[in-house]
Parts: structure tokens; C-alpha cells; sequence
């Protein structure tokens, strides 16, 4: 079964959405996403390792790399779990900066919350329950916004865009590291493989709940491909948006202005 | 991504070397909130030094603009290397083979930090496998220190003798020294001839003035 036979866009009059290949009622999917994440969270960070054989944090890295951050800056973690871009971020920035790790779900907030400040991080982080829809803060407000493996989760990503876009000071720019489609077809089939017989039986195996890494693989198939997602962006209002295939393009970072 | 896999790998090693320095992490307070940054020509991507709470980040983000705040070194790993010795310093700027801008203070700094690191070895390696095993891993360690400092006494002699005496592409010493003392002799001779000459030319001059 091809991922793209299942993509299909999300139907704005019929108010319903995907949530992994199933069609769902768009006011359900924040709360059935939730309930994946409330599941994961306190294996996240181990099933993020195995399953990524540890290259998630390389991903991370290039993220903290073409953030351009400064010290003083301000930066919003959105979707950040459990913490791992707010940790370096908080470093970078210094005492005069500030970063917001802000997730909608509030089992990943505590167990990021939990380890920060085991690793004694606590002087210029805020944690912030918001939904990236409706994000509660005012206008130009950040240097940086990133979210990392969280936009696909999202119900309506054009309406998070434009939230995220609101946000940002002008001169900001927004970087989106998401899975996204591989390159070459021998990967893509390598991947679908991977995803769709190991992946879940890592997850059973692992952190007891082999469905939600099955929603994990179907939401990486129904997000949109490296080209749509920065024409969502330019949509959305951001300049000079460009991606960056890691990984033979099984993630993406993409990368947009606010001027 | 191999930029950020080298940034990761460094970030441990040096952390880690600092968390065993003997002098703890007290040199890095000054340096709170600073950036050295290091474009090496040979790398292609610059490589950011950041100390954030005794502990250096290492990233690939480029210079913060504030000048106060950090370093910037242009060079190469070769000229690096020779900035050890620091009266180089004004003479490779004027080489054009460093270029340093921002707070050069930051700089040497850092610097000061890597000249003084000291790590006992032995007793944090004493901590994971015990005393009588870091003793034999100890004697172990110098009979191989020895072994491959003989060995590579042994290749450099072995390697003499048979450029100088078989394949005689090398010139020994004592030829060396030889043809050393040849040229002296000649230059020394060369100059008592001119002077020989500077005399005769001016006897020659004022014999010529008198009959004149």
C-alpha cells in the first residue's frame, strides 16, 4: 500500500482531517493525538534513539545550526516534547535570552519539564501548554520559532503557519525539521518497510503501545512532501523559504523569513 | 550532517576533558556567554566555541555580531599550530595566514584554558577498574611507550642508513661539515684577496697622484 494512495487533502468544508490514514472529525484529532502522545511520553526519548539509531540528534543539531540564534534571543520551542532543542537553545541564548518550550500536550510538557531541570536548566526556560493553532503570545515576539516533529501532528497546519508567522519578529525565521519523502525509491520502499513492520513492534515492544508508532508511520506518509510544505509556508507569509533534505530526505528541514 | 557529527563528537571529548581537569572548571567563568569561533580553510565550515555554565557548546553557527562578545580566527590547521609559539602571532597576520577580528582576549583565553589542562589518568581510570588493574594497565602502557619509542628510534636509523650509505641520496654529516669548511676557507681566502686587491688599487692610486 503506496503512502501517496492515502494522501489526501484536508477537506475544509466537510471539516474533517487525517489522522494517520484514517479520515477523522477535525475537532477529534487534537484530542486522538493526544492520546498518542500521553502514551509515548515517558518512552519518547528511548523509542526516538531506537528508532532513529540515534541520528535524530544530528537532525536536531543542523536545526540549532541554521537557527543563526544569538545570545539575548528569544526562541519558542513549538511541539518541543521533551526538550531536547530547548536544552541547547537555552545554552546558546545566554541569561539575557529566553526560551519558551511550548507543547499542546501536557504528559510530553512535564517529562521535558522534569528533565531540564534535572539538568539544571531552569534560568531562562518557560513552559507553555498552547496549541500551535492559537498560540498565546503577541505579536512579534521571536527571533526563532521552530517546531521539530510536531507540525504533522497538527490539525490545521496552514492555520499553525500563519499562528507561528503572527508570532515572529520581523527578521525571525522559522525552521520545520519533519519527516518528509526520501529522495531515491529504493530508500522510500527501505523506509516503508522499516516503518510499517518494524517500527510498530518496536513500539510494542518497547513502550507497550505498538499503535501509536503505527499513527507515527501513517502521519509521516499523510504529511505533505518537502515542495508542498514550503509552498505552505509561502502561503502562510514567510520569505526566502528553502529545505534541506537530511537523511536522503526522510526528514526535511525547512527554513523561512518573516520580514 | 557530518558538520554536526564532528560538532558532537568534540563537544564530548573537550566537556569531558574538562570535567576531569585537575583544575576544575574555574578558568571558563570569564568566558560565560563567549564565542570563539574557528574558520579553518581546511574544514569549509566554521566551528563555534560557546561556554555556556562551565561547559563548551560546540556548533557551526557563525559569528554573533557582537564584537565584544566573541572571536573570529581565519587560518589554517598548519598556522594553528604555530600559534603556540606566541610571538608568531604579529608575523603570520602579516603573512596573511590568521586573520583575527573581535576580542582577541577571548582568544587567548581560551587558549590558556587548553595550555593548562592536566588530567590524572590514573586516578580516573582508578574509579571504573580499580587500583591493581590501573597499575598493570600503567606498566602495560609504558613497556608499549617504550617499545614504540625504540621502534621508532630503530626505523629513523635504519631509514639513515639507507638513504646516506645505500641508496646515497643523502649526504652524511661529517660531508656536510666538510663542505662547510670548504666554503669558509674559500670565502676567507676570497676576501683576503679582495682586500689584496682594495690595497694595490689604492697604492696604485697614489703613486699615479705623486707622479702626477
Amino acid at each position: 500500500m503506496s503512502a501517496q494512495d492515502h494522501k489526501q487533502p484536508e477537506n475544509q468544508q466537510d471539516n474533517t482531517t487525517h489522522f494517520g490514514y484514517k479520515t477523522v472529525d477535525k475537532n477529534d484529532k487534537a484530542s486522538m493525538v493526544a492520546g498518542v502522545f500521553h502514551s509515548v511520553a515517558q518512552q519518547y526519548d528511548v523509542m526516538n534513539d531506537l528508532m532513529s539509531f540515534g541520528i535524530h540528534r544530528l537532525w536536531k543539531r543542523f536545526t540549532i545550526d541554521a537557527s543563526g540564534v544569538r545570545p539575548g534571543n528569544k526562541v519558542l520551542d513549538l511541539a518541543g516534547g521533551t526538550g531536547d532543542l530547548t536544552a541547547k537553545f537555552s545554552q546558546l541564548v545566554g541569561r539575557q535570552g529566553k526560551v519558551i518550550l511550548a507543547d499542546i500536550n501536557s504528559s510530553m510538557l512535564n517529562v521535558g519539564r522534569d528533565k531540564l531541570r534535572d539538568r539544571g536548566l531552569v534560568q531562562n526556560i518557560e513552559y507553555v501548554q498552547a496549541n500551535a493553532e492559537y498560540l498565546p503570545f503577541e505579536e512579534n515576539t521571536f527571533d526563532v520559532v521552530t517546531i521539530a516533529f510536531g507540525l504533522r501532528n497538527v490539525t490545521d497546519k496552514d492555520k499553525a503557519l500563519r499562528s507561528i508567522f503572527r508570532v515572529l519578529k520581523p527578521g525571525g525565521r522559522l525552521l520545520v525539521l519533519e519527516f518528509s519523502k526520501p529522495e531515491h525509491e529504493l530508500l522510500n520502499k527501505a523506509y516503508d518497510f522499516y516503518s510499517f513492520n518494524i517500527l510498530p513492534k518496536m513500539g510494542e515492544l518497547v513502550a507497550k503501545d505498538g499503535d501509536s508508532y503505527q499513527y507515527l508511520a501513517e502521519s509521516i506518509r499523510m504529511h505533505p512532501d518537502q515542495e508542498t510544505l514550503k509552498e505552505m509556508m509561502e502561503n502562510a507569509g514567510f520569505e526566502q523559504t528553502s529545505y534541506k533534505n537530511l537523511t536522503g530526505g526522510i526528514v526535511a528541514l525547512h527554513k523561512g523569513y518573516k520580514f | 550532517m557530518h558538520q554536526q557529527a564532528l560538532c558532537a563528537a568534540l563537544e564530548i571529548i573537550i566537556n569531558q576533558a574538562l570535567a576531569f581537569n585537575i583544575h576544575g572548571t574555574k578558568a571558563l567563568v570569564p568566558l560565560e556567554q563567549k564565542t570563539l569561533t574557528l574558520e579553518l580553510n581546511e574544514l569549509g565550515f566554521p566551528l563555534s566555541f560557546t561556554v555556556n555554565a562551565s561547559k563548551i557548546l560546540v556548533t557551526t553557527l557563525e559569528d554573533t555580531d557582537e564584537e565584544d562578545a566573541s572571536c573570529i580566527i581565519k587560518t589554517s590547521i598548519a598556522t594553528l599550530r604555530e600559534l603556540r609559539r606566541e610571538q608568531q602571532l604579529t608575523e603570520l597576520i602579516k603573512q596573511d595566514k590568521l586573520d583575527i577580528s573581535g576580542n582577541i582576549k577571548i582568544a587567548q583565553q581560551f587558549a590558556a584554558i587548553a595550555e593548562t589542562l592536566e588530567i590524572d589518568w590514573q586516578s580516573e581510570i582508578e574509579k571504573h577498574i580499580g587500583d591493581v588493574a590501573t597499575y598493570k594497565l600503567g606498566r602495560l602502557s609504558n613497556a608499549v611507550k617504550e617499545k614504540l619509542a625504540f621502534a621508532a628510534r630503530q626505523i629513523q636509523a635504519d631509514a639513515s642508513e639507507w638513504l646516506v650509505h645505500e641508496k646515497r641520496l643523502v649526504v652524511t654529516e661529517s660531508q656536510i661539515n666538510d663542505f662547510n669548511q670548504q666554503v669558509d676557507q674559500v670565502s676567507k681566502q676570497t676576501d683576503a684577496m679582495a682586500k689584496r686587491i682594495e690595497r694595490l688599487s689604492q697604492k696604485l692610486l697614489t703613486t699615479d697622484s705623486s707622479k702626477g
